[in-house]
């Protein structure tokens, strides 16, 4: 029965079960217990004497009573079989069918007391026992079952007020009400029995006739069959009740159940509706807001789209001359969108006056003949500022006949002067190559591809569109300058990078040109190789740039000759103080010795002064050469490598004019030394030039200059030159570090006797060697770091010497 | 010695210092010899001289500069400028700033006799030989 409520409502289901199996267990017990009781009840009736139970009779009821009779009368022997046999069939019949157990109780009564009619009594319960009924009748009064009484209509009321056994003799006599009641009831012998101590009905016996009186010994069995009574009635009332109980459980567990299951049917069904909405809902509200989203978005980038595009769109129903604008349109034509109504004629109006008309004819012609349409014009805005227009137009006409166009027009006027400004720069830069004489070339390696501009053309003297070669380019590139411009080529190829070179051309007509190329290699993600450059024809500028050159060497002479003018003022101021004082001396002694008489004395004084100041003069003379060649030294520790790309960084100008290819060849582990920066630079910038001016004559072989630097044994690095130059017999190699000896028409023969000594007073050796080919080599060594701080110290000693007399020198100046 | 003019020599060079003075006795002047313009114009000898010998490159104070600072305390003493540097645009332009003379070292006896003659002539000295 529970199966049903199982899914949901378990705990209900459990609570309904065990009441239904606790109600069964104790409806078991009292079947139990009621027949134990009713054995025991039968045995103690027997034990206790009718007498205690005999009631005292009221006087009114004195005619009809005649109880104390049956103890008068003979009593039959009891039987004990039949009335055991009697309450066993009533227990069992009370176990097996509980419902008829007061009909079997009646009968049981009229069989055992051998009466006409035997019956009960119950006092009702809804009204708190107001009436009698007659649940169960048996013998004669049978068809009376279900009958009943007022309480005070018959006997019973009596019995159950007196708590007693009675026995009436036609009691119709005291209660009318039974008179209609037939057979009448000769004898009633009447017993109340009690439930819990509380009187609730009576059993009866009646005789009908006089054919039997009755006696003491059923006396005793009816009080026997009333504590039966009780427990039937008991029984039957734990059965009502459980029954009741059983049937508002039920009902309420149904009523529960229908309104559990329709309540569930109702939340599922709502529950279903809810999720459908809200799903319904949901998709609703997603969709919206993406439409929105996505309205927005479109309405915002269309917006966006025509700001940036500078395009406005418009519409225009022919019909009915409806027009509409976009806000770009508003903004491109210079009319406020808050302010003005779009119309076609306020379009018309702005365009310029010298295209409206081929506007006006164009459209309507397009709008005759339901077609799209494009057309480019002017439009003339307030404050006389021209815009160029480009508008396009599609035309839909419907199928009753109305038709309608939708545009788009884009401002053009940015577009237009960038054309115009690109044609103009284009011409621009034509002719500022035409004039700045400079041409300008893409070449791609893989390809071998040229891309010449038109001036290049001009300054090779090709002719226009020529397919351009490096082999072509090659005849026009000076002989001398050929190996210049094969490593140009070559270094190129090798790897992307920038570069500038000058070279001169021979042209046919035998003029020279000095042109000077600048690119930049640039690798494309495929990895192959382009430059991109320019090619300036510099002959003009390199001729006043010879011309300049030559005043330069010029002036570097005056100015040497001038550095030792002052050197020679400097030198005669020395030597004169001592000087002055010689001369001095050696008048007064010619004039001491003239005298009369002769001062010997004073003469021998002055003498003596004289030769003294000749030895001083003589020490002048030595400082002065030390001056000369001695200069104040900052020693620090410094990287030969880095101090030598200085110097190869100021002479690139010098190379480039010189037409010199400098190779380095720089150490990389090269060892730090200690030294005066300046005068070790000015040693390698002596060397490299020298190296230079070497080759300046040299036409036959690339003026090849190698500068490199290397570790030597014993803690010492070396830095060599290698010029491709004019050399030297290997008999002169001592001499070159004289002072004054020179091989060069401007030279002072100073500059290798001046290094000399800088790089000895770094504890350094510098020598020179002709090369197995042409050129010489130029080397010095130097000591590393470490052995460098003993050659500081001596830097040191030597300083403070110079110091106190190139203040002297200073001071007397 | 006395009654003969004062002509002192200022000259940072210690030869000039030794020799001069002789030969400035010997030509019939006193003759004093300072080794710096600091030296001398904190002697007492400033009012008595009647020439001064001055080198014109000297440390401290050169010559020029002391003969501006004489002309400051109105001490007018005529000058005499030697030099160790023969350039004839710093002797111009000493004789422009009010020198007697500027004579070039080594000197010459003679020229400086006739500076000093020159001097003296212009004074009216009765020593001047």
């Amino acid at each position: 029965m529970g199966t049903n409520l199982r899914d949901r409502s378990g705990r209900v289901r459990l609570q309904v079960t065990g009441f239904v199996e606790t109600g069964t267990l104790r409806f078991g017990m009292n079947i139990f217990y009621g027949g134990e009781n009713v054995t025991e009840s039968a045995k103690s009736q027997n034990d206790v004497p009718l007498e205690t139970s005999t009631p005292t009779g009221e006087a009114s009821l004195e005619s009809i009573f005649c109880t104390e009779e049956l103890h008068r009368r003979p009593s039959r022997p009891p039987d004990h079989e039949k009335e055991n046999r009697a309450l066993v069939a009533l227990v069992s019949a009370l176990a097996d069918s509980p419902t008829t157990i007061l009909q079997t109780l009646a009968e049981t009564i009229l069989e055992i007391t051998q009466s006409d009619s035997a019956g009960l009594s119950l006092l009702t319960k809804e009204d708190g026992g107001k009436r009698f009924y007659w649940p169960a009748i048996a013998g004669m009064w049978n068809p009376h079952a279900g009958g009943g009484t007022p309480r005070n209509f018959g006997p019973c009321g009596d019995v159950l007020d007196r708590n007693c056994t009675l026995l009436l003799r036609h009691f119709e006599r005291r209660y009318p009400y039974l008179r209609l009641v037939m057979p009448a009831a000769e004898e009633c012998l009447l017993v109340p029995f009690h439930v819990k101590g509380k009187a609730v009905g009576t059993i009866w016996a009646i005789m009908h006739s006089d054919r039997r009186k009755f006696d003491a010994e059923d006396q005793r069995v009816m009080g026997s069959l009333g504590k039966f009574a009780c427990s039937a009635y008991q029984a039957l009332a734990s059965i009502d009740d459980l029954k009741s109980q059983v049937a508002e459980r039920e009902k309420a567990e149904r009523g529960l159940r229908e309104l559990t299951d329709s309540l569930e049917v109702q939340v599922r069904v709502r529950t279903q509706e809810l999720e459908q909405r809200n799903k319904q809902l949901a998709e609703a509200r997603a969709r919206l807001t993406e439409e929105k989203l996505s309205l927005k978005r479109s309405e915002t980038y269309l917006a966006e789209a025509q700001r940036l595009s500078h395009t406005g769109s418009w519409h225009l129903n022919v019909g009915t001359g409806e027009v509409g604008w976009s806000k770009e349109f508003f903004s491109i034509f210079g009319f406020d969108p808050n302010k003005t109504k779009p119309s076609y004629s306020l379009n018309l109006e702005r365009i310029h006056p010298e295209d409206r008309h081929r506007v006006e004819q164009l459209r309507w012609a397009a709008i005759r003949e339901k077609r799209d349409f494009e057309v480019e014009y002017r439009i003339l805005l307030p404050g006389h500022s021209i815009k160029y227009i480009y508008s396009i137009a599609h035309c839909l006409a419907s199928p009753s006949g109305n038709i309608e166009y939708i545009g788009a027009v884009m401002d053009i006027t940015e577009r237009k002067q960038a054309e115009e400004e690109l044609r103009r720069s284009e011409a621009f830069l034509a002719e500022a190559q035409r004039l700045s004489l400079t041409g300008s070339f893409s070449y791609r390696l893989e390809t071998e591809e040229f891309t010449w501009s038109e001036q290049l053309y001009r300054i090779f003297e090709f002719e226009q569109g020529v397919r351009i070669t490096c082999g072509l380019i090659a005849t026009r590139v000076h002989p001398e300058d050929i190996p210049l411009f094969n490593h140009m080529i070559h270094r190129a190829h090798r790897t992307a990078c920038d570069f500038a070179f000058q070279h001169r051309l021979l042209m046919p007509n035998n003029a020279i040109k000095h042109v000077r190329i600048i690119a930049h290699g640039t690798q494309d993600k495929d990895g192959r190789l382009e430059y991109i450059g320019a090619v300036q024809d510099v002959t003009e500028h390199r001729l006043s740039e010879e011309a300049l050159g030559k005043a330069r060497s010029e002036l570097a002479h005056v100015a040497r000759v001038m550095s030792l003018g002052t050197l020679t003022a400097s030198i005669a101021h020395e030597i004169n103080q001592p000087l002055s004082g010689i001369i001095t001396n050696a008048s007064t002694c010619m004039r001491m010795l003239a005298a009369d008489p002769p001062n010997f004395e004073g003469a021998r004084e002055t003498t003596r002064r004289t030769i003294r100041d000749g030895s001083r003069l003589s020490e002048v003379i030595t400082r002065l050469r030390a001056l000369f060649s001695k200069k104040d030294p900052t020693p620090e520790v410094l990287d030969l490598n880095e101090a030598t790309r200085e110097v190869i960084a100021l002479s690139l100008s010098e190379f480039q004019r010189k037409r010199v290819i400098l190779r380095t060849e720089l150490a990389d582990d090269l060892p730090l030394v200690t030294g005066d920066r300046v005068q070790l630079q000015q040693v390698i910038l002596n060397l490299v030039l020298n190296a230079s001016d070497a080759m300046s004559d040299v036409e036959d072989r690339p003026r090849e200059l190698v500068i490199g630097t290397e570790r030597e044994e014993g803690g010492r690095v070396r830095l060599t030159v290698q010029d491709a130059g004019v050399g030297f017999h290997s008999q002169a190699a001592d001499r070159l570090f004289e002072p004054f000896y020179t091989t060069k028409s401007g030279g002072m023969g100073m500059g290798l006797s001046v290094s000399r000594s800088i790089i000895e007073r770094h504890c350094g050796r510098l020598w020179a060697a002709p090369n197995d080919g042409p050129g010489a080599t130029f080397s010095f060594t130097l000591p590393c770091k470490l052995e460098g701080v003993l050659g500081t110290r001596g830097l040191r000693a030597n300083r403070t010497a110079v110091v106190g007399d190139a203040q002297l020198v200073q001071e007397n100046s | 010695m006395v009654g003969r003019s004062l002509v002192l020599v200022v000259d940072d060079d210690e030869s000039v210092r030794e020799s001069l003075p002789d030969l400035l006795r010997e030509l019939g002047f006193a003759a004093h010899a300072f080794s710096s313009a600091k030296e001398f114009l904190a002697s007492d000898y400033l009012s008595q001289t009647r020439c001064l010998i001055l080198d014109i490159a000297m440390p401290g104070m050169t010559g020029p500069e002391l003969q501006r600072e004489l002309w400051l305390r109105r001490q007018e003493i005529p000058i005499v400028f030697v030099t160790g540097n023969r350039d004839e645009t710093v002797r111009s332009r000493m004789l422009d700033q009010g020198a007697v003379e500027c004579l070039f070292k080594p000197l010459s006896h003679t020229a400086l006799r006739k500076a000093l003659k020159r001097r003296c002539a212009f004074e009216g000295h009765p020593a001047c030989p």
